[in-house]
């Protein structure tokens, strides 16, 4: 079955170009030119992934950004023309898995697309635990005790991926190559977000955390 | 033989006082018993030395010279004692003194007030006893003179008295003449309990004639004929009828007063005696003193007033002066909305109106000027961002196109790699353009961080091997140290080195490019030397300035914005770096970049040579290792090995550089030269 992609951007011409690439690539996509109808578009098309272009008319991209995260855990990837602004981390922190900057190739973009999609993401029923959480892996379960603990796609690999080697400090390069399957250097800033919400979900205290533990200078390791 | 016996009167002497009270009793009708010359005389014996006056010399001026001599060895003691004690106590209070004096000298240069308020005090203290110095020997004068006036017209009558007495006495016997002769003296000495003037009556020395041998000599009180200076008595006797005086000091109980002597002669029985009337200036003396006195206190205060005088003149001339000195050091500051306190319509205020004025221009010019170059700015980003969304349509279209042409005919397939190729110049141009304009906005910021510079030269080689490969040159490393750990943005010293590697390979003309990385205590330097067409020194002078291209006509091969060197400036800048090329036509380039090993530190001199020691040698392609080293160990060992030569003539090179970094023309041809950015300062 092909994965539906919806695409909110005002820009028409980009829009229907990305939706040739994402159509020559397998991929069916849903368009949407406003922000404020972004969510309602969301609901009745349930998407696989949403590409999100931050500068929308209407309600912005941060807020559609907002709205789609409060109610879904769908993957979602922030198209933006400034890269280099608090735009990004804005966009992060709001609940984007990642961002394509402006100008893409259409590779870039379907190589992040697919690289959140992960299509035959097929796991071994497995148990990891780091300090008192417990993850099941196949079943994508995360819980405290009884308490079950919901995580993004995203945020629940990030986990996984620290659990799986509690032994190992993970760089933040190595975590972008593992998780965001990134093959060359990215933004790091990726991951700081990322580790922030991640704390600010398992973590008793995110500001003593004893799940995701900070090495300083290096990374981040698991929790014993 | 007339010697000036005129008394100059001397107000700080004991001789000049007069006591006004003589003038009371009124005994006094000018009665010139002495010759008409004497009148005359008399009325300026101060001022003119006239003869009648003879050596009557006063006591005090007799004994002046002696006294002067007294004070002196005293003064001088005084003052080498003085000395001594102001020299222990310097020592003593040595830093105390020190401080005030370092203070007091500070402010006389700081303070135009201070130094204003002290020079009207020394002035108008200096002007104030020259004053006072006048006027006290003005009244002390005056009241000299108008005393012995006095006593001069007194004594005329009162000798005249005496001598009619004497002339008219009809008495033989001893007793009677006695009588007459004392009666007749205790009159001169005035009526009422207050002695107006005493006297002294002395026969005259060595009479030949018959005399009087009742009457040798009489005096009021207990004086004496020594309180009549010798000179005085000289001129009496010496002279006829004349009138003499001179200033002398005579006991009264148990203290000396001031006092002038007036002498004539008087004849009795034709006896000749000597007759002094001497005249009390004590009074006279008092009233100087208080007259003195006054002046002292009235000069003080006046001094204390006008110390405070020029102190509130100077405060009201001097503070706004101050305020706008502390108000434009603010406005330097950049505090453009500072401002003069303006208050009336004097001088002052027309400064303060003026200087605001020409604060407000300012202001709104700086605003103006900010407004505009903020609004530039933001325009390219805005531009840069408005145009890359269009531009990512563009792109992937292109891409599309690009991915299909094998289907298309040869011209379309020709075009959509032309639009495809473009299209990616352009967005580099694009994003060169975004970096320049953040560099500009100064929103820039180092994100520094301890790396191996030479393992990000190994990457960037390795970066840029496939491109070295297309031009067939090697690249070399000559990296003697092994790792050199800089604190610097890894991001941006990878992007000027890419930069400079890959303009050494396209400029390279197929000839290797030898990459050198080196130490010293402050600072590391890499060099990428080519061994190309290189370029005049006119163009590596230009080399960083955007969108120059050496040769217009040049092939855009690789497609550079022309903006790479200057953003490579800007990233060295913000290192605190050094980015300079040397170039020699036909010779190749050489380009070095120099970066303080710690963020904040200085360099004092790069570690390798600008010019290249291998700059006269030819054959570059014998010596060519292209390499793509796995680990950057092993490319180190490699180019190492392989460019031993190279190795020792960079090494030489490092050598021969110290303290001259400064350009050295090869084989004097004038053919070389550097062109610095960074290293102005």
């Amino acid at each position: 079955m092909k994965a539906r992609i919806l695409v909110v951007d005002d820009d028409e011409a980009l829009a229907e170009m990305i939706g040739i690439v994402l159509r020559n690539d397998g991929f069916e996509p849903v368009f949407c030119a406003d922000g404020g109808q972004a969510i309602e578009v969301f609901r009745s098309s349930k998407p696989d992934l949403v590409l999100l272009d931050l500068m929308l008319p209407g309600t912005d991209g941060i807020e559609v950004c907002r709205q789609i995260r409060s109610e879904s855990d769908v993957p979602i990837v922030m198209l933006t023309a400034k890269s280099d602004t608090s735009d990004v981390v804005r966009g992060l922190e709001s609940g984007a898995d990642d961002y394509v900057p402006k100008p893409f190739k259409p590779a870039e973009l379907v190589a992040r697309v697919r690289a959140r999609l992960r299509p035959g993401d097929q796991k071994a029923p497995e148990t990891l635990r780091i300090a008192d959480i417990t993850i099941d892996v196949a079943g994508h379960l995360v819980s405290r005790g009884d308490e079950r603990i919901s995580l993004t796609p995203l945020e629940f690999d990030l986990l996984v991926a620290l659990a799986r080697k509690p032994w190992q400090v993970f760089t933040r390069e190595l975590l972008l190559e593992q998780v965001w399957g990134y093959r060359h250097a990215a933004d790091t800033r990726l991951v700081n977000v990322h580790v922030q919400r991640l704390r600010s979900k398992i973590e008793r205290d995110p500001e003593a955390p004893e799940v995701v533990l900070t090495v300083r200078g290096v990374g981040y390791k698991a929790g014993s | 033989m007339v010697s000036a016996i005129k008394q100059v009167p001397d107000p700080q002497g004991p001789n000049p006082s007069d006591a006004p009270v003589d003038s009371a009793p009124g005994a006094h009708p000018p009665h010139p018993v002495t010759p008409a010359k004497a009148a005359d005389t008399s009325h300026k014996p101060g001022a003119h030395p006239v003869p009648e006056h003879t050596d009557a010399f006063g006591a005090g001026l007799a004994r002046l010279p002696f006294q002067i001599r007294i004070w002196r060895r005293r003064a001088l003691i005084v003052a080498v004692r003085v000395g001594r004690l102001v020299r222990t106590g310097l020592d003593r209070f040595f830093p105390g003194i020190r401080y005030l004096l370092h203070s007091l000298q500070r402010r006389w240069r700081r303070s135009l007030q201070f130094r204003t308020v002290l020079t009207t005090l020394l002035l108008s203290i200096s002007s104030f006893a020259i004053v006072g110095a006048y006027l006290s020997n003005q009244i002390a004068n005056n009241l000299f003179q108008e005393r012995l006036t006095q006593a001069e017209s007194e004594t005329r009558y009162n000798v005249k008295q005496v001598q009619d007495t004497f002339d008219g006495a009809q008495v033989t016997d001893q007793s009677s003449v006695i009588t007459l002769v004392y009666d007749t003296l205790n009159a001169v000495e005035g009526r009422g309990s207050v002695i107006q003037r005493r006297y002294v009556f002395e026969a005259m020395p060595e009479q030949t004639k018959p005399r009087n041998r009742w009457v040798e000599s009489r005096a009021s009180d207990q004086l004496t004929v020594s309180v009549i200076p010798p000179e005085l008595r000289a001129a009496v006797q010496d002279s006829g009828k004349e009138q003499f005086w001179a200033s002398t000091e005579f006991p009264v109980g148990t203290e000396d007063r001031p006092g002038i002597a007036v002498g004539n002669k008087v004849t009795f029985n034709g006896t000749v005696y000597e007759l002094y009337l001497i005249y009390d200036l004590n009074t006279a003396q008092q009233t100087l003193d208080e007259i003195q006195n006054v002046l002292w206190a009235g000069g003080a205060a006046l001094i204390l007033m006008i110390g405070g005088i020029a102190w509130y003149v100077t405060r009201n001339v001097v503070s706004p002066v101050s305020h706008a000195a502390v108000v434009s050091e603010k406005l330097a500051a950049g505090q453009l909305q500072e401002r003069m306190v303006v208050k009336g319509e004097d001088e002052m205020a027309r400064l303060g109106a003026s200087f605001n004025h020409m604060a407000a221009s300012l202001q709104e010019q700086i605003t103006q000027l900010a407004t505009l170059s903020q609004m530039q700015q933001r325009f390219v980003s805005d531009v840069s961002h408005e145009l890359r969304t269009p531009l990512t349509t563009v792109r992937m279209a292109a891409e599309v196109l690009f991915d299909a042409r094998h289907d298309f005919d040869p011209i379309n397939k020709r075009s959509a790699e032309l639009l495809y190729n473009q299209v990616e110049r352009f967005q580099s141009l694009l994003a060169d353009l975004l970096e320049i304009s953040r560099f500009d906005a100064g929103v820039a910021m180092l994100d520094a961080e301890a790396t191996d510079i030479v393992q990000l030269v190994s990457h960037v080689m390795e970066g840029a091997a496939p491109v070295a490969e297309e031009y067939g040159s090697g690249m070399t490393l000559n990296a003697p140290e092994g790792s050199v750990v800089v604190e610097m943005d890894a991001r941006r010293i990878d992007r000027i080195l890419r930069n400079l590697v890959l303009n050494a390979l396209e400029h390279g003309e197929g000839r290797p490019v030898n990459i050198s990385v080196a130490s010293n205590e402050t600072a590391v330097a890499v060099t990428v030397r080519d061994h190309g067409i290189g370029m005049s020194p006119a163009e590596a002078a230009r080399v960083f300035d955007r969108f120059w291209r050496a040769d217009p006509a040049r092939a855009r091969t690789t497609g550079g914005s022309g903006l790479g060197l200057s953003i490579a400036t800007e990233d060295t800048k913000l290192h605190n770096g050094w980015l300079q090329a040397w170039g020699n036509t036909g010779v190749g380039s050489n380009f070095r970049l120099t970066l303080p090993l710690k963020q904040g530190g200085t360099i004092t001199k790069s570690p390798l040579q600008l010019e290249p020691a291998d700059v006269s040698l030819h054959g570059h392609g014998d010596h060519t290792v292209l390499v793509l080293g796995s680990t950057p160990a092993g490319a180190m060992d490699a180019a190492g090995e392989a460019e031993a030569a190279v190795g020792t003539e960079a090494a030489v090179g490092t050598d021969a550089a110290v303290g001259t970094d400064a350009v050295r023309l090869p084989g004097g041809a004038g053919a070389s030269k550097a062109a610095g950015t960074g290293e102005r300062s």
